[in-house]
């Protein structure tokens, strides 16, 4: 696990390790951290815009011991056979998932962010924090019950979710990613056990889904 | 163990209401008397669940959030530090490491809106090291618009001259 103080220091220590400056968003448990939502989180998910940074990245963390690791184990058969599937690079207990420009097929704007954090070393490594709906929509496609758990703790905390943004960019995604907006219909019923979410949402998706099956069809 | 910290921070907030308060304000809507209201605030200050202004001649004013909150310390805290043009932050921005008023006048033009072009200009006044401005302006492929802006900067601010070998 990764506290919020070593996650900062482990940004830094890079920064001093990287051949040129860098940008990547953070998303899942980093972005939640950064947000004040969670103290500690077992993997640090970066999205990189585009193969060269992530490269730069690498060699940085490499530097400081971190090797690559297999897959198999952490995500599951369907996640494991996309093209868009991240590296794993660990150390002891210290994970980094490192996706370019998307998430299993879920493009990231980077225009997007709520939070910039500058760690300036040797070269300077921004990373941007993803808006708190990204969080909720991204952590609904892992179907993983820690993101469940993650979800969870946003909607108590956050009363004001716009969830008409993340109905939305899910069905603007439903083309890339076809099991979206079921995932994302399941994690919403569970979510009615601790929030109130709008049935004309869940409408929406239905909707959504039916049209693209009949255009399928 | 992270549930439970957020737990620990909500049961501390329970019942609080986020917003801005005075002491006498915080201790009547909470039914407390003033010490016990200071003595709350005070440990919700240390949780990062308040940030207080003011003291001295001025009122102390505390202002309460559900989140502990770290404070910003990037581009729009330099150019609210230095430009009688205040902006409103469009983001949270946190350096760790150094942080120069020649990158935030590099990162004010990649925002790039009016107001924050206006405001930024007032940062030329503090510049010390000219070689740094270009050498970050050369990175970002910026030197036209930095020229630019300081020429704009000269006609309306009193700032320092711009060596010659820069103005191209």
């Amino acid at each position: 696990m990764i506290n919020t103080q070593d996650q900062e220091e482990i940004f830094r220590l890079i920064a001093d390790y990287l051949k040129e400056d860098i940008e990547c968003i953070a998303i899942g448990g980093t972005a939640m951290m950064f947000h004040g939502y969670k103290t500690a989180t077992k993997d640090i998910d970066l999205i990189f815009k585009n193969s060269k940074d992530k490269e730069i990245f690498i060699r940085a963390i490499e530097k400081l011991g971190y090797s690559q690791k297999s897959l198999k184990f952490i995500y599951d058969e369907k996640r494991l056979k996309n093209k868009n599937k991240p590296l794993l690079y660990s150390r002891g207990e210290e994970r980094f998932d490192l996706f370019v420009k998307d998430v299993f097929g879920f493009e990231i704007d980077f225009e997007k962010f709520v939070q910039r954090h500058d760690y300036i070393g040797k070269k300077e490594l921004i990373i941007f924090t993803a808006p708190k709906e990204y969080i909720i929509l991204l952590k609904s496609l892992t179907n993983r019950e820690k993101d469940y758990e993650d979800i969870e703790t946003i909607v108590k905390i956050e009363k004001n979710i716009d969830w008409s943004f993340i109905v939305n960019e899910a069905i603007r995604k439903r083309k890339q990613i076809p099991w979206m907006l079921i995932d994302l219909e399941e994690t919403m019923e569970r979510l009615r056990k601790v929030t109130f979410i709008k049935k004309e949402h869940f409408n929406k998706i239905y909707k959504a889904e039916e049209v693209a099956r009949n255009k399928k069809k | 163990m992270d549930n439970i910290n957020i737990m620990v921070y909500m049961d501390n907030i329970n019942g609080l209401k986020e917003g801005k308060y005075t002491v006498k304000r915080f201790a009547s809507e909470n039914n407390l008397g003033k010490q016990s209201a200071i003595n709350l605030l005070s440990k919700l200050k240390k949780q990062g669940l308040v940030e207080v202004t003011g003291g001295g001649k001025q009122k102390r004013i505390y202002t309460i959030h559900k989140l502990p909150k770290k404070r910003t310390n990037g581009f729009y805290d330099i150019v609210n530090k230095y430009s009688p043009e205040k902006l409103w932050p469009k983001f949270e921005h946190y350096v760790n490491g150094r942080y120069t008023v020649e990158q935030a006048i590099i990162d004010g033009i990649k925002i790039g809106d009016a107001r924050t072009i206006e405001a930024t200009a007032y940062l030329f006044k503090h510049v010390t090291n000219w070689k740094r401005l270009f050498d970050l302006a050369k990175k970002n492929k910026l030197e036209k618009q930095v020229i630019t802006l300081y020429k704009k900067a000269r006609e309306t601010i009193k700032c320092r001259r711009l060596p010659q070998r820069y103005m191209k």
